[in-house]
């Protein structure tokens, strides 16, 4: 390798793509190419940056295996950016582990920091954590460390770990200064915004109040049994129920949670479970049936008390009671929340990381896209959605994560 | 890894020139950057070809046929065979500019201060699109123990090879003592153009084969 693409090379490692394309700009062998590539990644124009990596890949030998892995790991980590999740995982996977063999490290830990990404979009903490590097980080060179660290830090949000999640994000700020990129410093602190913010409220005794991350970890933490309207839960410390896949039985359960410690007419059960303003004969039986049925799903957790003219939610190991809501009540808050990173999606990315169907997909982003809250750029396969920016809606509880109990 | 001499084949000193700020080698000759001279250089002989009497302070970029100089509020287009300004856009004037490329047929310039980068219509310098760059896209490494950089502390100098694995020194060539080494650029065929910092000077290092 010579000295030009050399030089290139350590002003790209530094964050500098100016300095860069100054060096390789007119080049066109397979390593100016691969160079020129990631220089117009970190300039922007993604698009650009995907042609040239494609370019270099096929401009290498069947010998140079080091550099082709190495375009497929940059071309995996522009689309990851550009959100077009259809890509080859396994294409990714090969990559890493043919540089695993060849002993280039730092592109192999980077290609295992984009896996954990990816897995982390789709909601799968848990495979996100163990595809970390097991190796002390502190041994990796500081952009390394950051991207690490940011990694540690999204997965702790997810599963509302606001304080390892605060800690995780200083280590990445520190390691970003050692690094000196003031774009992977902008990256992190977008990132870290979303602790500064109100992420739900919650409704307890009658009133409601916004709640920071760290509140809503508190609240978890303590002697109270939640209702939860971001992922359609009720738990307390002990045990949880997912009600999920029952719409009626959950908006039973938020009716009496959001009047507690006051119990809830009929009739008022009826309006909110069933979505009806008359109530006849037939409604208070159907009542009776599904009011049957929330008792047997929250089994240990609350007694459902009737009172003369409604019924009332007793917790039966919590001291007291509370409703978590999304900062935004509205349908479709999951794609919003998946949208509000800012990014262009493509529908298919959304269905992917929400685990749901495309036409499920395209029909909630028309309904968004009637009511002015995303729009849409390009045509047919290259159609990107975004959403249109509502100040202060924050997101990590309304993204889809197993719950890991512990 | 003993270090060794470098082997300095030229050593050109600039007439009125106090410092060197940037080096640019545009296939034949090394363009130098002298604050309030952009000065041609002939790398065979160090006699300066044709110089031009522009402020620049940051940014020569060049695009295979002219070279652009960023010059406070303007960007000068510049033939590099006669030293002439063939036109003059305007610069992005938003921000401070920490420095310009030419590539993929656009100008780029970058205020990383401000964390954006400003793509420009290489003929007209209307700017056209502003990229925030408030995320770090691709953290692949692209370098194979051939990481070279010119370093001075102690009023001692030397260009050395670095594996970027290990940040172990490979290769050192040092440079003789007080010959500070600013503006490393290389034509890719084993000679580094080195600016001589707050000294008038171009020195020209062949690599060792």
């Amino acid at each position: 390798m010579d000295t030009l693409i050399a030089a290139a090379a350590q002003s790209l490692e530094a964050g500098d793509p100016i300095s860069a394309l100054n060096r390789v700009a007119l080049r066109d062998d397979a390593h100016g190419l691969a160079l020129r590539g990631i220089a117009m990644a970190q300039l922007g124009d993604l698009a650009r940056a995907r042609e040239l990596l494609h370019s270099a890949a096929r401009a290498f030998g069947p010998d140079e295996v080091v550099a082709c892995a190495r375009c497929v790991v940059a071309e995996a980590e522009i689309a990851l950016v550009s959100r077009d999740l259809d890509w080859s995982a396994r294409a990714l996977d090969d990559a890493r582990q043919t540089l695993e063999t060849h002993e280039d490290w730092n592109n192999a830990t980077h290609a295992r920091y984009l896996e954990a990404r990816l897995l982390l979009l789709t909601g799968r903490l848990d495979d996100a954590d163990s595809m970390l590097p097991r190796r002390d980080p502190a041994h990796l060179p500081p952009t390394s460390r950051a991207t690490h660290e940011l990694v540690v830090a999204g997965i702790a949000m997810r599963r509302r770990q606001a304080a390892s999640a605060r800690r995780a994000f200083a280590r990445a700020m520190e390691a970003a200064r050692q690094a000196g990129i003031p774009a992977l410093l902008g990256e992190i602190e977008n990132a870290a915004r979303v602790l500064n913010a109100p992420v739900a409220r919650m409704i307890t005794e009658g009133s409601e109040r916004p709640l920071l991350l760290d509140e809503v970890e508190a609240l978890e933490a303590s002697d109270t049994l939640i209702v939860d309207a971001c992922r359609h839960v009720v738990r307390d410390t002990h045990c949880e129920v997912s009600l999920a896949t029952r719409p009626v039985l959950f908006a039973l359960a938020r009716a009496l949670s959001d009047a507690w410690p006051g119990d809830v007419r009929r009739d008022m059960l009826i309006t909110r479970a069933f979505r009806t303003q008359y109530a006849d004969d037939s409604h208070r039986v159907r009542l009776r049936v599904e009011i049957g049925r929330l008792r047997t799903e929250l089994r240990g957790l609350a007694e459902l008390q009737s009172t003369r003219q409604g019924f009332k939610l007793i917790p039966q190991q919590a001291a007291s009671v509370a409703t978590l809501l999304p900062p935004v009540e509205e349908r479709h808050t999951g794609l919003l929340a998946l949208l509000a990173d800012g990014e262009l999606w493509s529908s298919s990315a959304l269905a992917m990381a929400q685990g749901v169907s495309q036409r499920t997909v395209q029909r909630a982003l028309d309904t968004l896209q009637a009511a002015d809250k995303v729009q849409a750029y390009g045509q047919g396969r290259a159609r990107r959605w975004a959403i249109i920016p509502v100040p202060g809606f924050p997101t990590t509880l309304l993204l889809p994560a197993p719950y890991s109990g512990g | 890894m003993t270090p060794s001499t470098a082997n300095v084949i030229h050593e050109y000193s600039l007439a009125d020139v106090d410092s060197v700020n940037g080096v640019t080698h545009d296939g034949q000759c090394v363009w130098v950057a002298t604050g309030e001279r952009l000065i041609a250089i002939d790398p065979n002989t160090g006699k300066p070809l044709r110089s031009l009497d522009v402020t620049c302070d940051a940014g020569t970029a060049f695009d295979g046929h002219h070279l652009f100089q960023l010059s406070g509020d303007k960007i000068h287009k510049v033939d590099p065979q006669n030293a002439r300004i063939i036109a003059t856009i305007p610069a992005p004037n938003d921000g401070l500019n920490s420095g310009m490329a030419w590539g993929e047929g656009s100008l780029w310039v970058g205020q990383y201060k401000e964390r954006r980068i400003h793509q420009l219509d290489p003929e007209t310098g209307e700017i056209l699109r502003t990229i925030r760059s408030d995320r770090f896209v691709t953290g692949v490494t692209w370098c194979n123990g051939e990481l070279w950089h010119g370093t001075w502390e102690n009023d001692q100098s030397d260009i050395r090879r670095i594996d970027p694995q290990t940040g172990q020194v490979l290769e050192c060539l040092e440079m003789p003592t007080g010959k500070e080494v600013s503006g490393l650029e290389s034509d890719g065929n084993g000679q580094f153009f080195c600016g001589g910092g707050d000294v008038g000077m171009l020195r020209v290092v062949r690599r060792p084969q």
